[in-house]
């Protein structure tokens, strides 16, 4: 899943070499092939996202929260605080994250895609693309995967996302507001295991930074069905299938 | 925050949202409202009979010379007063008489950074991020030859019936409406970016809309497609030498080939010709050429073409969750747009 990812225009060679030469050129650098690239599977599957250690440090709003979501479930009134299962809703980050289904990494061009076989949703993480210009204004709109900028430390893929929409949850019940932070640190245990450290952070709800880990499986690479959570719902079906 | 999406083509959240519903509602605007494109029906004092110019927005510009050219396509300037123009079917009549398409618009984009990253050598690897970077069509009229499409009678009804809707206010729901994957060339027609990736045995767009996916084999046996139908069709490709060949068909249902409406039963197939033009000191190029193939709607395969830009600078794409808004319960689920009645 290699890919040239640098061959300047002629007109372009000398100013780009003379860039290279002076070490300031970081556009287009990354390592050649990650070994995280391929295609995955949670390990175990699971719908909440477990601490580590101890208990989510909820705040006394964070609890409220957690409970008036909790209270809600069990009324069924799902859509009230759960669109990504009355709706098909991006379930965001890291919720993503516990995703069922299978997903792949893609490295190009300084963008780490994971492209989620789960209602084709996608998720990015901008590892080397400069700033460009928001003609559109499309940072201005909370969404449900924010915004991720990643590093890379050694063979460790660091994601800080921020930016998130407060429509989301943290799994199928712990919520979070716009403060939301969102560290992970993906690595290879082994070469078909993968490891993403999830640091959470939001001091509106959580007393302090917590951590969560979900490891993934690599499975053989292959075309993904069309999956469409909406012809599900439609048909009366979970927006996760069993 | 989200805004619903008043065209057909589809919703977004945020400002994206406007901007695209901007480009797109353009469509339901008066012929000649922003006066910048004269309309694709009869040229003025022409007969109902002739056809637009060639040289439109699907065809090259009409060229003299002694080219052989398909019936219905013109070739450049007559030496004395109007060319001939073709004798439409009455299919075609009833397609030229209907309002004009609106006049597509690109959206703004960053220029191409001096130290951007260049596409691959290799002809065959297609690999990295690009968009059509040419103004959107709304209504696929023309062949690449700039004659008219060759609509059945039973085609003709169905686009007209879809223009018409649309101009009356009262637009049909279709697959982009209600988030449903709209198929292959809605999705590389839209002005806006998409990913592609390969491996030995499968190439794969990844598009910022809709949640796109395109998946072409490359070796069914070595990379097996789903075996249920899928919005996106069955996509086979091979080399013709660095020109990959893919045909699409066996739809889950039929499509909408362009935001208008230009119709693909689920029986139809497209023919894709996908190849990197490098001119040798430019920026490379990817161009896809598509032969659409459907006796229910057309009489003869014709063929569109579209050209893409190379965009590594728009890898991170813009986040498209239409669910969020399809699902809420304070609108309407359709948008507001009403069931195409069936044949």
């Amino acid at each position: 899943m290699a890919i040239e990812t640098t061959r300047a225009r002629p007109a372009l060679r000398a100013l780009l070499a003379a860039v290279l030469l002076g070490g300031a050129a970081q556009a287009a650098a990354q390592p050649a092939t990650p070994a995280i690239e391929g295609v995955w599977k949670i390990a175990t599957p699971t719908t909440t996202l477990k601490p580590v250690a101890g208990a989510v440090p909820f705040t006394a709003e964070g609890r409220k929260a957690y409970e008036a979501n909790r209270k809600l479930r069990a009324q069924n009134k799902i859509d009230d605080y759960d669109i990504t299962l009355s709706r098909c809703s991006n379930p965001g980050v890291p919720r993503l994250a516990l995703s069922p289904m299978r997903f792949k990494i893609w490295y190009r061009q300084g963008v780490v895609t994971f492209d989620y076989e789960w209602n084709r949703a996608l998720r990015q993480i901008n590892v080397g693309v400069p700033p460009q210009p928001d003609l559109l204004g499309q940072g201005l709109v909370p969404t449900a995967t924010g915004k991720s900028k990643g590093h890379w430390e050694g063979d460790t893929l660091v994601s800080v996302m921020e930016g998130a929409s407060d429509r989301t949850l943290i799994d199928d019940l712990v919520p979070h507001g716009y403060d939301l932070k969102v560290t992970e640190r993906y690595r290879l245990l082994d070469a078909d295991t993968l490891e993403d450290r999830i640091t959470i952070e939001d001091p509106a709800y959580f007393t302090h930074p917590w951590e969560a880990v979900v490891t993934y499986k690599r499975q053989p690479d292959a075309i993904f069905p069309e999956d469409v959570c909406l012809d599900r719902i439609t048909a009366h079906k979970p927006a996760f299938p069993g | 925050m989200t805004i619903p999406f008043p065209f057909p083509g589809g919703r977004r959240s945020g400002t994206v949202a406007s901007a695209l519903a901007l480009l797109l509602s353009a469509a339901s605007a008066p012929a000649l409202a922003q006066g910048q494109q004269p309309p694709a029906g009869p040229p003025p004092g022409a007969s109902a009979t002739q056809a637009p110019p060639a040289g439109g927005a699907d065809g090259p510009p009409a060229q003299g010379g002694q080219l052989r050219l398909p019936p219905g396509a013109s070739a450049g300037p007559p030496a004395g007063g109007p060319p001939p123009g073709p004798v439409l079917t009455p299919a075609q009549k009833l397609v030229a008489e209907l309002p004009p398409p609106g006049p597509g618009v690109l959206p703004p984009r960053p220029p191409l950074p001096a130290d951007a990253a260049m596409p691959a050598s290799d002809p065959r690897d297609f690999q990295g991020t690009w968009f059509n970077n040419q103004p959107l069509q709304f209504r696929s009229q023309k062949d690449i030859y700039g004659a008219p499409a060759p609509y059945t009678m039973e085609g003709a009804k169905v686009l007209a019936r879809r223009v018409k809707s649309l101009a009356a206010g009262t637009p049909f729901i279709n697959a982009s409406a209600i988030c449903r994957p709209p198929g292959p060339q809605w999705q590389r027609d839209l002005n806006f970016p998409f990913l592609i990736t390969q491996t030995r045995d499968y190439v794969e767009f990844v598009f910022e809309e809709y949640h796109g996916r395109w998946y072409i084999s490359l070796d069914p046996q070595r990379a097996p497609l789903p075996a249920a139908k899928q919005y996106m069709g069955r996509s086979v490709g091979h080399w013709d030498g660095n020109t990959l060949v893919v045909e699409s068909s066996d739809f889950r249902q039929s499509i909408w080939l362009d935001v208008d409406g230009t119709p693909l039963s689920a029986k139809g197939k497209l023919i894709q010709r996908i190849r990197k033009v490098d001119d040798g000191g430019h920026v490379p190029f990817l161009e896809i050429a598509t032969t659409i193939v459907d006796p229910t709607y057309y009489t003869a395969p014709w063929t569109i073409v579209r050209s893409y830009g190379w965009i590594p600078h728009q890898a991170v794409f813009a986040e498209y969750n239409c669910e969020e808004q399809v699902g809420d319960p304070s609108v309407s689920p359709d948008a507001g747009l009403i069931p195409e009645p069936q044949e």
